[in-house]
């Protein structure tokens, strides 16, 4: 059992890191993954709340995610 | 609370997440960078595959560490990306950025552990095999799955003309 926080705690973690790199890094490709990163710390906190709730469609929501880091890269 | 598997787990690859986070913030090379990032994905389908999100995992591990991992390290060699170039930062971001950014990070963990009783994850709670995500996904989101996929063949389209568009003016310059 793992408070559903320590989750959020982690996920915010991870999108912090990617807002700072995105802030603060000067290469192109270095800002795509702080956003990659952004977007892997949002998907963690959906799969926590779908894992506390017992939903699964949360979960739909990280195949949803990939075109928009698909399109942001292009 | 008792200590638990599932806790040792969790902040075990919590940290290997955070720490290969805040490598890829520090390394200067893009290529380091990218090798951390790969880190952090791995680490993240091991949380996933905790809360039992099978199919989450499995993608995580396919896509982001293989596939879009490939891509990157292929377009860092394309580029030939060198090593970037640091500036000290203004005295302002020093003086006002940092700090303020601490305090807010401070603010967001305390109000979460606050409502640390607003409920738990259990080790493999969710029903995520591919099984029950397929069901889903192919009978009651058919229809964002398909505007998904469309959204997916115009970013293609875009790519294509993007990619394109120097090459016929080029052969329009030497035709005229």
């Amino acid at each position: 059992m793992v408070p559903l926080s320590y989750y959020l705690v982690l996920s915010g973690v991870l999108f912090a890191c990617g807002v700072t790199g995105f802030l603060i890094k000067r290469n192109i490709i270095t800002i795509f993954m702080s956003i990659e990163l952004m977007l892997n710390g949002v998907n963690l906190s959906f799969v926590a709340f779908a894992a506390r709730w017992q939903q699964q469609k949360p979960q739909l929501a990280w195949p949803s995610s990939l075109p928009c880091s698909a399109l942001a890269r292009l | 609370m008792a200590i638990s598997l599932h806790l040792i787990l969790f902040s075990a690859f919590g940290l290997v997440c955070v720490a290969g986070a805040v490598n890829l913030l520090v390394q200067r090379h893009p290529i380091n960078s990218a090798l951390s990032l790969i880190v952090v994905m791995g680490s993240l389908a091991v949380e996933y595959l905790l809360l039992g999100a099978e199919f989450v995992a499995a993608v995580q591990v396919i896509v982001y560490a293989g596939a879009i991992m490939v891509l990157f390290v292929f377009v860092i060699m394309l580029l030939n990306a060198g090593e970037e170039e640091r500036t000290g930062g203004s005295r302002v971001a020093w003086l006002i950025g940092i700090p303020g950014m601490l305090a807010g990070a401070v603010i967001i963990c305390w109000a979460l552990l606050r409502h640390s009783d607003a409920g738990s994850a259990v080790i493999g709670a969710l029903p995520g095999a591919p099984a029950d995500i397929a069901q889903l996904l192919f009978h009651q989101f058919l229809l964002p799955f398909e505007v998904t996929s469309i959204l997916v063949l115009i970013a293609i389209m875009g790519a294509v003309v993007l990619a394109a568009r120097p090459e016929s003016k080029q052969k329009t310059k030497k035709e005229g």
